[in-house]
C-alpha cells in the first residue's frame, strides 16, 4: 500500500469510517505518521466529516445524560473499590491460612523429629551395650575354649599343689601340656590375701627359680607362663605386683613334675 | 481540538465534569449518526449512553496523534449501532415469523426528523446518497455501491467528488462568515 494506491482507492475515507481490517488500519496509521502531505489530506477529510455530522446533529433527550452521569457514578463508587480491595483481601486470607497451616505442620514435624531423635539415641545406646555384651561373651568363650582345649587334651597332665604349714587349706590344680607348652591353674582354693600381697608362681630349672607370673586374685582359672625343663612348680607369697626373686621363706605349696 | 485533548486527559483521570462537557459538545452529532443507522429512538438513546460509557472507560485508548476525538467516538458509536442491528436482525431471522420480516425496515420515527441538512443538501443527488449511505447509514463501501447499483470504483469516486464539493462549500461558508463578521464590526 503506497500513497498513490491510498488516494486512488479512497482508502483514507474507509480508514476514517472504520471499514478497514486491523492490519490495513495499522498500515495506514504508519503511513500517516511519516507522510505529512497525506496526513493533511486526512485532516481535511476528518474536518469535513465532522462538519457533516454537526450539521446533521440531533439533540438527544436530557435523560440520556442524566442516566449516563448516574451510571458513571455508580460504576466508580461500586465497581472500583470492589476491584481494588477484594482480590487483595482474598490473597491476604489465602496467604494467612497457608502460613498458619505451614506453621502448625512444622511444629508437628519438629516434635516428631525430636521424638525420633531420642528413640534413635536410645536404640544406639542399647546397641552399643549389646555389642559390649557380645564382645564380653566372645572373650569369655575364647577363654573357655582355650582352657577347655588345654584341659581336655590327652597330652595334658594334672598336678595338684597342696598347701604346707603356712597355708594348710590351700589347694591348686595345675594342668601342664608339654606339647602345646601351656600351663593353666585353678587357684580357687588359695586363701585370700590382703591388698599388699599376691601369690606368685615359679618353675625350678636346675635349682634356679624362674618366674611363671603373678596369680590374678579375681580369676579362678588362669594361664601361666610355660617354662621349659621345669622340675617343680612353686607358689610363694610376694608383695603386690610380684617379685624378681622368690621369697623362699614364704613358700606355700609346691609339686614335682 | 486542544480543548478536546485537555478534556480527554481529565476524563482519563475520571473527571466527571469533563465528561459532562464532552457530552454536551459531541452527543448531538453522534446521536444524529446513531439514530439514522438504527432508526429506533429508544435503542438509539441506549446506544448513545453506552457509547459515552465506553468513552469514559476506555479514554486511555484514544491517541490524539491518530486523529480527532470525534472520529474515534464516531467509530465507537457506529460499531455499537451496527452490532445492535446485527443482533436484532438475527433475532428476527431465528424467530421465523413472517410478520416480523419487514420490521427491520420499519421506521419508528418520522422520516422528516432524520432528514439531512446543511451543505450536504447542496450536493448533487448521487453524491448526497453516497455520503449518506456510508456515513449516516453505516454501510461499508462494498455494501453501499451495491445499494446504489454502481461499480465500486465509481462509488469511490462519488465519495471523493462529494467530499471535494463539500470542502468547497465549507470554505465558502467560512468566507461568508468572515465577511459577515467584518460587516458586523
Amino acid at each position: 500500500m503506497d500513497k498513490a494506491y491510498i488516494l486512488k482507492h479512497g482508502i483514507l475515507e474507509q480508514y476514517l469510517l472504520g471499514e478497514l481490517t486491523n492490519e490495513e488500519q495499522l498500515e495506514v496509521d504508519n503511513i500517516l505518521k511519516t507522510d505529512a502531505d497525506l496526513k493533511k489530506t486526512f485532516d481535511t477529510l476528518e474536518a469535513n466529516f465532522e462538519n457533516l455530522a454537526f450539521e446533521n446533529a440531533i439533540n438527544p433527550p436530557a435523560e440520556v445524560k442524566t442516566n449516563l452521569m448516574q451510571s458513571i457514578k455508580t460504576s466508580q463508587t461500586k465497581v472500583l473499590p470492589l476491584q481494588n480491595k477484594n482480590p487483595f483481601k482474598r490473597y491476604l486470607y489465602v496467604a494467612a491460612s497457608i502460613s498458619a497451616f505451614l506453621l502448625i505442620s512444622s511444629i508437628w514435624m519438629f516434635t516428631q523429629l525430636k521424638k525420633s531423635n531420642t528413640q534413635l539415641k536410645i536404640a544406639s545406646e542399647q546397641k552399643e551395650q549389646l555389642m559390649k555384651d557380645i564382645d564380653g561373651l566372645k572373650n569369655n568363650l575364647n577363654y573357655a575354649t582355650t582352657y577347655f582345649n588345654v584341659i581336655n587334651s590327652p597330652e595334658t597332665k594334672q598336678y595338684i599343689l597342696t598347701g604346707n604349714d603356712l597355708a594348710p587349706n590351700a589347694k591348686v590344680v595345675s594342668y601342664v601340656n608339654h606339647q602345646d607348652k601351656s600351663v593353666i591353674i585353678n587357684a580357687e582354693q588359695l586363701p585370700k590375701l590382703d591388698d599388699a600381697h599376691d601369690y606368685q608362681m615359679w618353675a625350678d630349672v636346675d635349682g634356679v627359680m624362674i618366674d611363671m607370673g603373678v596369680i590374678d586374685k579375681n580369676k579362678s582359672l588362669l594361664a601361666m607362663n610355660y617354662i621349659e625343663n621345669a622340675e617343680s612348680l612353686n607358689i610363694t607369697i610376694e608383695p603386690a605386683g610380684g617379685n624378681d626373686h622368690p621369697t623362699v621363706s614364704r613358700l606355700v605349696t609346691n609339686v614335682y613334675l | 481540538m486542544q480543548n478536546d485533548i485537555a478534556l480527554i486527559i481529565q476524563i482519563q483521570n475520571k473527571d466527571e465534569v469533563a465528561l459532562s462537557k464532552l457530552y454536551d459538545n459531541y452527543a448531538p452529532a453522534l446521536y444524529g449518526v446513531i439514530i439514522r443507522i438504527c432508526k429506533d429512538e429508544q435503542h438509539a438513546q441506549n446506544i448513545l449512553q453506552d457509547t459515552f460509557m465506553t468513552i469514559w472507560e476506555k479514554a486511555h485508548q484514544y491517541n490524539s496523534e491518530k486523529g480527532k476525538f470525534y472520529t474515534w467516538a464516531y467509530r465507537i458509536a457506529k460499531n455499537k449501532t451496527l452490532n445492535f442491528k446485527r443482533k436484532s436482525q438475527n433475532l428476527i431471522q431465528t424467530e421465523d415469523l413472517s410478520v416480523y420480516a419487514n420490521k427491520e425496515d420499519s421506521i419508528t420515527i418520522e422520516p422528516e426528523y432524520l432528514q439531512l441538512s446543511g451543505c450536504l443538501k447542496q450536493l448533487e443527488e448521487h453524491h448526497q446518497k453516497a455520503l449518506e449511505l456510508v456515513y449516516f447509514n453505516g454501510l461499508t463501501h462494498r455494501e453501499a455501491h451495491k445499494e446504489m447499483d454502481v461499480p465500486l470504483g465509481t462509488f469511490k469516486s462519488y465519495i471523493k467528488q462529494a467530499l471535494k464539493k463539500l470542502q468547497l462549500s465549507y470554505d465558502k461558508t467560512v468566507v461568508w462568515l468572515l465577511i459577515l463578521i467584518e460587516v458586523i464590526r
